[in-house]
């Protein structure tokens, strides 16, 4: 295969001007928020060891990019930002400031295997808490993504909460072994309907509930949920009034209305344990950003903490987000060798009042028309007249 | 009323999705596939058809252009698509199977496989512990073991009718086939309602 000049690699893309502007925007204005709410930046290395991020984060082995440094060990582009802020919080450093804030705005890769419309690098945002397992720190993660896609004017949000710990101690009291329950999770992750249906009719699952389970799927609401809470199991209930508190405080926010409680909603991400939740809106075909709970993961770095965060796609929230309806204003002064000293001077007044001004050497311009028509006002100081 | 978008297969599946929407209770144009058209509106049901290919009725739901559609469930195993898979339609029902020449065995060293399905195909052959050779062809798959291009292929079979008249048989059935109601994960989040209707609606027609 020859690669032509233009070509980059499967997936890449180039930020031309007015999206790296709306991107710059965007990232001021999620940034402000999530450190206004006491959540401190960092940035983590673009390189991993593969034994370690890569195998722990949730991405599939086959879409990451490895590579090997001069020792011969294979290093990772990383995947995701929960595993490396994990490793991070995990450090001496932060171990004694729990629970701590964490926020980040890095680009992330995943290989694609096919056809284009999904980047392969693309930039995140979100926050990590860690060493919180209080269900206020998952609200307190909510909230904040919920007004990160407000102050973006992301419009009809909507937010899918489930709870995989809940599910999963539903699904054992319908008789379900561990291998039989990972098989309905793998059917409930694409919210395979059809799959889930033929799955129960082989699974040994008594008859006359058998209706009960099919209706697990279509859940769109906590009082919906509780038909499957055993009211003898402690453990189902706790975790039933822990949601029921997540409601209300969905409901003094003002997000009640946005919230959809899918007690089978489970994330692609299988580092989740407790708590899960995604964001969609208008204008993307793909899910904004999701999150949830994930104490399993910390464990692995040693460390026996809570842990929630969430994850937004910035790519995505730039389809999503209301369009900047000012027109930008910027100025264009002309000048030739005669008036060059006269423009110099005029453009740093421009300037100094603010204005976005560009200083152009007019002869240098081929297409003289088609350039002007790029500024909201021209200033003429090469003999020409405007249009 | 939302309005929603279906993206609807050409050709084989679109009369028995149309006439299953139709006695589901919607109230769609007559003729929607008659014209050249490549997008239909159905104005009393906020419905807006896009005409597709079978294969890609799935990636215009993906990408979310479309909410929901209608897709045979080979081309669903074909391609791993992030879309939810609603409602099995129970519609132009066949199965995908192995085929070849009457009492001819494989060829041991290097056995091809001639097919529209190379995922389905070698995914199978996998499963059965075999390692084949795969040869990915666009129609008239029939051909390829008459003029001893592959020692099998794998295809749709609905009558056996093209298996018999090329003098072709069938060997092994692989997985069966129906239409299905799919919808983009975002819609199905943000037009819930509309498309859990429809669910119901057709659940009620599919199950007659």
């Amino acid at each position: 295969m020859t690669i032509q000049m233009f070509e980059k690699p499967l997936g890449m893309r180039d930020d031309f001007p007015f999206i790296a502007k709306k991107k710059a925007e965007l990232r001021s204005k999620g940034t402000s928020i999530m450190e206004k709410a006491g959540y401190d930046l960092l940035q983590t290395p673009t390189l991993e060891y593969y034994e370690t991020i890569g195998k722990i984060s949730a991405i599939a082995d086959n879409a990451l990019f490895k590579l090997l440094d001069s020792q011969g060990e294979t290093l990772v582009l990383r995947p995701d930002m929960t595993s490396p802020i994990a490793r991070v919080a995990a450090s001496k450093l932060l171990k004694e400031k729990m629970p701590v804030r964490l926020a980040y705005y890095s680009n992330v890769f995943r290989a694609q295997k096919r056809e284009g419309g999904r980047p392969a690098e693309f930039e995140q945002m979100g926050v990590e808490l860690i060493g919180d397992d209080s269900l206020y720190a998952d609200a307190e993660v909510i909230i904040l993504a919920s007004s990160i896609l407000k102050e973006l004017q992301v419009e009809s949000v909507r937010i899918v909460i489930g709870h995989t710990q809940l599910l999963q101690l539903i699904l054992k009291d319908f008789g379900l072994s561990d291998e039989q329950i990972d098989l309905v999770r793998e059917a409930l992750v694409s919210k395979n309907s059809v799959g889930f249906e033929q799955l129960a009719l082989s699974l040994p699952i008594k008859e006359e509930a058998l209706e009960s389970f099919n209706r697990l799927i279509t859940t769109s609401t906590l009082a919906e949920w509780k038909q499957w809470i055993d009211p003898s199991n402690t453990e189902q209930n706790e975790l039933y009034e822990e949601m029921l508190k997540l409601h209300k405080i969905m409901d003094r926010n003002g997000l009640v209305d946005s919230v959809t409680f899918d007690l089978t909603f489970i994330s692609h991400m299988t580092y989740y344990t407790g708590l899960v939740f995604e964001f969609y809106g208008a204008g993307s075909g793909f899910p904004l950003g999701n999150g949830g709970r994930y104490d399993g993961l910390m464990k692995q770095f040693n460390l026996q903490v809570g842990a929630t965060g969430f994850g937004l796609r910035v790519d995505r929230l730039l389809e999503a987000m209301a369009p900047n309806r000012e027109k930008e204003l910027q100025t264009l002064v002309l000048f030739t060798e005669e008036t060059e000293q006269e423009a110099h001077e005029l453009a740093q007044e421009l300037r100094s009042e603010g204005q976005r001004t560009t200083l152009q050497y007019a002869p240098a311009v081929q297409a003289l028309d088609e350039f002007t028509a790029l500024f909201s006002d021209v200033r003429r100081l090469d003999g020409g007249t405007n249009g | 009323m939302v309005e929603l978008t279906i993206a609807m297969p050409k050709g084989r599946i679109f009369e028995e999705a149309y006439e299953l929407l139709v006695k589901a209770g919607y109230d769609l144009p007559k003729e929607l596939d008659d014209s050249r058209k490549l997008i239909v509106e159905a104005p009393n049901e906020r419905f807006r058809f896009i005409l597709a290919k079978p294969m890609d009725v799935p990636v215009y739901v993906e990408h979310g252009v479309a909410d929901v559609g209608i897709a045979g469930k080979d081309v669903m195993l074909e391609h791993d698509r992030s879309v939810h898979e609603l409602l099995d339609l129970g519609i132009s029902s066949c199965y995908i199977a192995t085929a070849g020449l009457p009492n001819t065995t494989m060829n041991e060293v290097t056995p091809r496989i001639a097919t529209k399905y190379p995922e389905v195909a070698s995914r199978f052959y996998r499963s059965k512990g075999e390692q084949v050779e795969i040869i990915e062809l666009n129609g008239s798959i029939e051909l390829a073991p008459m003029i001893g291009l592959a020692d099998r292929i794998v295809d749709i079979v609905s009558t056996g009718k093209t298996l018999k008249e090329n003098g072709l048989v069938e060997y092994e059935k692989i997985v069966d086939i129906t239409s299905r109601l799919i919808a983009n994960p975002v819609s199905y989040r943000l037009k819930q309602q509309r498309i859990s209707e429809m669910v119901e609606k057709l659940r009620k027609q599919a199950l007659k």
